[in-house]
């Protein structure tokens, strides 16, 4: 036994200066990194004007001071309806004429009650037969352009921008238009099927009766209640709700894939009041420009947030080909949801940092702002304020008894849930934790990134004015944000301390070079190495030969 | 994902741009599309038909709207500038609709011809029927821009029913591009071509013509 210990012992001796012989390896330097082209904060294509209040046809549209806000001129057409708005008004929109009937004012408290939407379905970065790269296009974060379907109010002329240009048109968009109505209102809905795929819309949560009065389906759902809409078709859904709240429409048509392809938004039933002529599309949600009377009375400002994830596998399918036969199939039978990852996450239709040119919440302080909050998308939501502790006012558009609110910093949501919160603005370390830039995401850590970068997914801020620059732009005081305006970051090309990093702690290394550096590292060697080794199995072997010879003598 | 290269000044921009305007959908090069880098003269020719006219179907001189759909940038009297004279009215009656796109599998949308003929400096009035009950356009691109705004003309017929529109062709041999710019129209059938004389070749992927530049692969 002391023999083998020996012998093994002298084995370790013998092998060890192999080890401690390996030469000092000599790191590859750091290779310099560029960023690409940086888009500018606020594109110049935003018109600066529209961010002023304006008033329109008689309708009063609050101002909107981040970059890039929403069309007066649509917003008046979606208050007063497109029949009765000048045709000047119509021109600065590209709204259809019949886009929204709004007439009759059935309880004669001075606003419309009889109200008929027109909807279409487009598709966005879809397939092109003529062009290598998508059509009619829509970025949510620089150079991210996954195909999406949605929901868009009835519009004229073209889908793209012009003939040359491949851009979407500005109503043609991510999510699905936010929609309001009044409580009573009687409503109907004209789904004009425009994209090559059945749908239709079903009302979540919203009250609806499941036969029309003549006995049509009405709810939407092709097992039980309708035939499919097929292209080139339309169908009407009738309505008259009787509860407010904030509720949900959505396609329920391979419902798996067409709500996570875009087909679905916020349905509003607002309180019944006089004269409450409500805006009854919010392109793109987000802030609401000419809120009704009853959260005028209550608030300050209100908000639509609506939260979305994406599978880029679902999504891509529609920019792999053309045949709507080929399409179908990848759709029907051969995208898996069960095996499905999300790579983005969006927050009314964009990822950071787009979201801070369109979705920041503008505040002052004792400001009360409404948020309706919807997770339209696949997974949990764990929305985290900092700053500010929000109040929950409703869960799925049904007002807490006051003693059941909840007032607390993380509020979950699951698929399809919605809350409605209060934000208020008073410094008291509760419910505000005074002036500044406060951000607010998810903090299921997916959801703050995009494709597995950080800084993405669905991160925006709540701003104080007093922290807002020119063109919407936060007075940021953090690390230089030009990496993320840039497509290099999302494609993994930067470094992301890159700016902040003066001795190159982080730096990009020569990729070859470092795989080359790894192998030699591991498993080659050079002459010296291998005739040490050499050498070592040499004696090894004599020593197991003599120590087999030893024992040998020893047993005769 | 996509390499799409920005155009990298303003100036180089608006010339490339300009001079691929009428190119971009024959052809398929890619157009810078960040909207930083839009130019300004793309901007001036995009839809914004002016008008101060309140009341009625007739929105500026170049636009008539009403609940069944547009004509826009219509013209029956003005000759380009290479015609002496009209060479012969032509009337031209296309169907548009799903219907239309069951003889070419694949496609979903289609209009009943997808080629048409003139002489040059033909005055072509279209009648165009949308058999569906949603909108679908009759929409030609690449007209003399002092007679066309943007370079087209364009016929919106809104659910079913017809619309009819007129407009003059310049002299030379060209083939145009027609279509229906709703989003995925033209990819799933609705692209046709003009042609004025000999015309100048095919365009790519029209249904019962010829071949898409980037075709489905379909296993044999």
């Amino acid at each position: 036994m002391r023999l083998y210990r020996q012998a093994l012992s002298t084995i370790f001796l013998i092998l060890l200066p192999a080890i401690s012989m390996a030469e000092f390896p000599s790191a590859p330097a750091t290779q310099d990194s560029f960023l690409g082209l940086v888009e500018p904060f606020c594109p110049k294509t935003v018109n600066p004007a529209w961010r002023k209040s304006h008033q329109i046809e008689n309708i009063s549209i609050a101002p909107s001071p981040v970059c890039d806000p929403d069309n007066p001129y649509d917003i008046a057409a979606f208050v007063k309806g497109t029949n009765n708005v000048s045709m000047a008004t119509m021109m600065q929109t590209q709204l259809s004429p019949d886009t929204l009937i709004k007439s009759n004012d059935i309880d004669g408290d001075g606003d419309p009650d009889e109200i008929h939407i027109r909807l279409e379905v487009i598709e966005l970065n879809g397939f092109s037969p003529d062009h290598k790269d998508p059509i009619t296009t829509y970025n949510i974060a620089p150079g991210i352009q996954p195909g999406f379907w949605a929901f868009a109010p009835k519009s004229r002329g073209m889908s793209n921008e012009s003939f040359a240009s491949t851009k979407a048109n500005p109503l043609l968009r991510l999510p699905s238009p936010s929609i309001r109505v009044e409580q009573g209102d009687k409503i109907i809905v004209t789904l004009e099927n425009s994209h090559y795929f059945p749908h239709s819309i079903h009302f979540h949560g919203v009250d609806h009766p499941f036969q029309k009065e003549n006995g049509e389906g009405n709810d939407g759902v092709p097992q039980t209640s309708n035939k499919l809409t097929m292209p080139g078709k339309l169908v009407s859904y009738e309505l008259t709700p009787r509860q407010t709240g904030t509720m949900v429409y959505h396609c329920h048509v391979q419902a798996h894939t067409h709500i996570l392809m875009g087909l679905i938004g916020m349905f509003i039933v607002e309180e019944n009041k006089a004269n409450n002529w409500v805006q009854t599309f919010n392109i793109g949600a987000g802030f609401v420009r000419h809120s009704s009377v009853a959260v005028k009375s209550k608030y300050s400002q209100e908000y639509d947030l609506q939260y979305q994830d994406i599978d880029r596998e679902l999504h891509n399918l529609i920019q792999a080909g053309n045949d709507s036969r080929l399409l179908a199939k990848s759709y029907n039978r051969e995208y898996n949801i069960t095996e499905r990852t999300p790579d983005y996450f969006i927050l009314n239709g964009r990822s950071f940092p787009y979201t801070l040119r369109e979705s920041l919440i503008v505040i002052k302080p004792e400001e009360k702002v409404k948020l309706r909050v919807f997770n339209a998308g696949d997974q949990m939501l764990s929305l985290h304020t900092h700053g500010f502790k929000p109040t929950a006012t409703h869960y799925d558009g049904v007002e807490l008894k006051p003693e059941a609110r909840i007032q607390r910093d993380v509020f979950t949501l699951g698929p399809a849930q919605r809350v409605d919160m209060e934000l208020l603005a008073h410094n008291d370390g509760l419910n505000n934790m005074g002036e500044g830039i406060w951000t607010f995401h998810d903090h299921n850590e997916l959801g703050v990134t995009t494709d597995g970068i950080y800084p993405g997914g669905h991160i925006s801020s709540v701003v104080f004015e007093s922290f807002l620059g020119p063109n919407g732009m936060p007075k940021l005081q953090g690390i230089d944000v030009s990496p993320f305006f840039t497509k290099e970051f999302y494609q993994k090309k930067y470094p992301i301390w890159n700016l902040s990093d003066e001795n190159r702690l982080y730096g990009e290394v020569p990729q070859e070079l470092s795989q080359e550096q790894q192998v030699s590292s591991s498993s080659k060697m050079d002459a010296t190495q291998i005739a040490i080794l050499v050498l070592q199995l040499v004696v090894l072997l004599a020593t197991v030969i003599l120590f087999r010879n030893y024992t040998k003598k020893e047993n005769a | 994902m996509r390499n799409k290269k920005p155009v990298k000044t303003i100036s180089t921009g608006s010339l490339v741009a300009l001079g691929l305007s009428i190119s971009s959908l024959y052809s398929g090069i890619n157009m810078a599309e960040e909207t930083a880098f839009e130019s300004e003269e793309i901007k001036k020719h995009q839809h914004q038909p002016e008008s101060k006219s309140m009341e009625g179907m007739v929105c500026g001189a170049n636009m008539r709207m009403d609940m069944k759909g547009m004509v826009m940038y219509e013209n029956k009297d003005n000759l380009p500038k290479d015609c002496a004279e009209i060479s012969e009215d032509v009337t031209i009656e296309v169907k548009a609709g799903v219907k239309y796109a069951k003889q070419y599998p694949g496609t979903v949308f289609g209009f009943d011809q997808h080629q048409w003929q003139v002489k040059p400096c033909s005055r072509v009035t279209v009648e165009f029927t949308n058999d569906d009950d949603i909108r679908h356009q009759w929409m030609i691109h690449g007209l003399p821009k002092y007679l066309y705004p943007e370079g087209m003309f364009h016929i919106e017929v809104n659910g079913a029913g017809k619309k009819t529109g007129t407009f003059i062709v310049p002299s030379s041999h060209f083939t145009y591009l027609v279509h229906c710019d709703i989003a995925q129209h033209v990819e799933k059938g609705m692209k046709a071509q003009l042609k004025v004389g000999n015309g100048r070749g095919d365009l790519p992927s029209i249904p019962g013509i010829s071949a898409p530049k980037f075709p489905d692969l379909f296993k044999k």
